[in-house]
């Protein structure tokens, strides 16, 4: 069995019915998109390393209503990207994935200069890429030129 | 009295402030290193000299306006850079490529990338002392920057890919170029090995320095040339096969034990692998359009998202866009591969010694503007 069913079999059992969609096309460039709370993020992850995943990207998306985190997991099979979308309210707080993924660390570093989100329990939360003593986030839609600010509804409703 | 001296702890960690200007941190890398004598304790390197918030850049341009941006994320592959923007919103906004296009933007990506792989082995053997190799390879080099300054009309900051295309068809010139150019490469690879791989000095400095082991690749999520020098064969051009990638017969090189020379090994022979591409590209080039005409030319994709990943000199990278539904992206992230690769230097640099830190870093193969974005 490939590591994908195995990992999504297992998720299925850990969230709600609908939170994992498939993408047999391959369209949006992942297989499987899992919707996952926020408490729910560190089994989640522990999971996808058990499964012998890796993890591939850490980013935010900043909607009016709600931040989102995406987490790409790969493994070294053919197509097998799995997206892990975390719904994380611009006064949440959510855990870190350092003590479960080593390179979640300089990525949650870089998420934090971006979008201003602290992550729970990082060692290190020095600005990665923006000067040290910055305290703008240059990717929150408040910040400089925006184009478009919308709520989620409108993008993915 | 006696049982109250202790002995006195004596601190004999002593920080060294390697780069951002050092000429072997290629680019604006600046390491701290905690040194206990010659014995590295503790590596943390400081990135961000380079930023230039291409991210919030993406945001607030047209999605045909990003294109110059690609090129100068990773300055030494912006044709591959550029060649997987461009996919990533074709596939985002359904636009179709003709089959000549497609041709030629592998054969130039291979070009840019054994163009990447002779820069980083030059530069590579005179970080050890080597000068000679050095010229060799810049010598080599130039005759791909000919080739592609012949189409592209520019060195080092392509911009040849459009939605749909190129910008300009290549002609006969351009082939027979590319095909002697391969020839030519080819027969340089004794002098190579001759120079460099059978050189004791060379393998010396760098057979079982700095290995990798696949469990510390997977932790730090290093990918490319140096996860497949411990053993793994992951190329994102076998494992999600875009453009026409699945219709060339090429290897993916591996290493056994991920050190320095494994790395060193795995970058020559891919070299030698992207010859093979471009020589059956070149036999197969169809005749027809270089551009799809019918390409919008104010690119509004729909309301959605694509994580679009390609396989750039350095590793998987991938372009992650959200659209809604304007000209303007609602989000653009970059996967970069030397975020990963950098950062498991901070592992691997424990307990090795200063000179072989630079044979290290050296092998490892990061472009630093590409991590600050």
């Amino acid at each position: 069995m490939a590591k994908k069913d195995e990992i999504v079999q297992k998720l299925r059992t850990m969230l709600p019915e609908d939170a994992v969609s498939a993408d047999e096309a391959y369209k949006a460039g992942v297989v499987f998109s899992v919707r996952v709370p926020l408490a729910k993020l560190r089994d989640a992850a522990s999971a996808f390393n058990e499964a012998g995943f890796y993890l591939e990207s850490i980013t935010g998306l900043d909607f009016k209503d709600t931040a989102e985190l995406v987490y790409h997991f790969n493994c070294y099979e053919p197509k097998s990207r799995i997206a892990v979308r975390v719904l994380c309210g611009h006064d949440q707080t959510p855990k870190t994935l350092v003590d479960i993924f080593a390179s979640a660390e300089w990525q949650e570093r870089e998420v934090r200069d971006f979008f201003g989100i602290r992550f729970a329990d990082n060692p290190d939360m020095r600005p990665l890429l923006l000067p040290e003593d910055a305290d703008y986030h240059p990717l929150q839609k408040t910040f400089g030129i925006v184009h478009a600010y919308h709520t989620r509804e409108e993008i993915y409703g | 009295m006696a049982e109250q001296f202790q002995e006195p702890v004596v601190e004999q960690i002593y920080t060294l402030n390697l780069g951002p200007q050092h000429p072997s941190t290629h680019g604006v890398l600046r390491v701290l290193l905690d040194l206990d004598g010659e014995f590295i304790v503790k590596a943390d390197p400081v990135v961000g000299y380079g930023h230039r918030g291409h991210e919030k850049m993406g945001e607030n341009r047209l999605y045909k306006q990003f294109i110059p941006n690609n090129s100068r994320v990773d300055y030494l592959s912006g044709m591959i850079y550029n060649h997987g923007f461009c996919l990533a919103v074709e596939k985002l906004a359904g636009i179709q490529v003709p089959e000549r296009a497609k041709y030629i933007r592998v054969i130039c990506s291979e070009l840019n990338r054994i163009s990447s792989h002779l820069l980083w082995f030059g530069t590579y053997v005179m970080d050890l002392g080597g000068f000679t190799p050095f010229l060799y390879a810049f010598d080599d080099r130039e005759q791909i920057l000919d080739i592609l300054d012949r189409v592209s009309g520019s060195r080092l900051t392509y911009s040849y890919c459009r939605f749909g295309g190129v910008t300009k068809d290549v002609d006969w010139q351009f082939l027979d170029m590319t095909a002697s150019f391969v020839k030519r490469l080819r027969s340089r690879w004794p002098d190579y090995h001759n120079l460099v791989t059978k050189n004791v000095i060379f393998i010396h400095r760098t057979r079982d320095v700095g290995v990798v082991t696949p469990e510390l690749a997977r932790q730090y999520g290093v990918t490319g040339p140096n996860l497949r020098a411990c053993g793994i064969p992951f190329d994102t051009r076998k494992s999600e096969p875009y453009e026409v990638y699945d219709r060339f017969d090429f290897k993916v090189p591996v290493g056994s034990k991920g050190d320095a020379l494994d790395r060193y090994n795995v970058r020559v022979e891919e070299m030698e692998q992207s010859c093979r591409i471009i020589e059956q590209a070149l036999d197969q080039l169809p005749k027809g359009d270089f551009i799809n005409g019918d390409a919008p030319f104010k690119v509004k994709p729909p309301k959605g998202e694509v994580y679009f990943a390609f396989e750039s000199a350095r590793g998987q990278t991938a372009y992650y866009l959200v659209s809604d539904g304007s000209g303007y992206a609602y989000r653009c992230h970059i996967r970069v591969p030397s975020f990963g690769n950098l950062h498991v230097l901070t592992e691997v640099l424990k307990g090795t010694l200063v000179a072989d830190a630079i044979s290290i870093l050296g092998s490892i193969d990061v472009v630093i503007p590409e991590i600050d974005r």
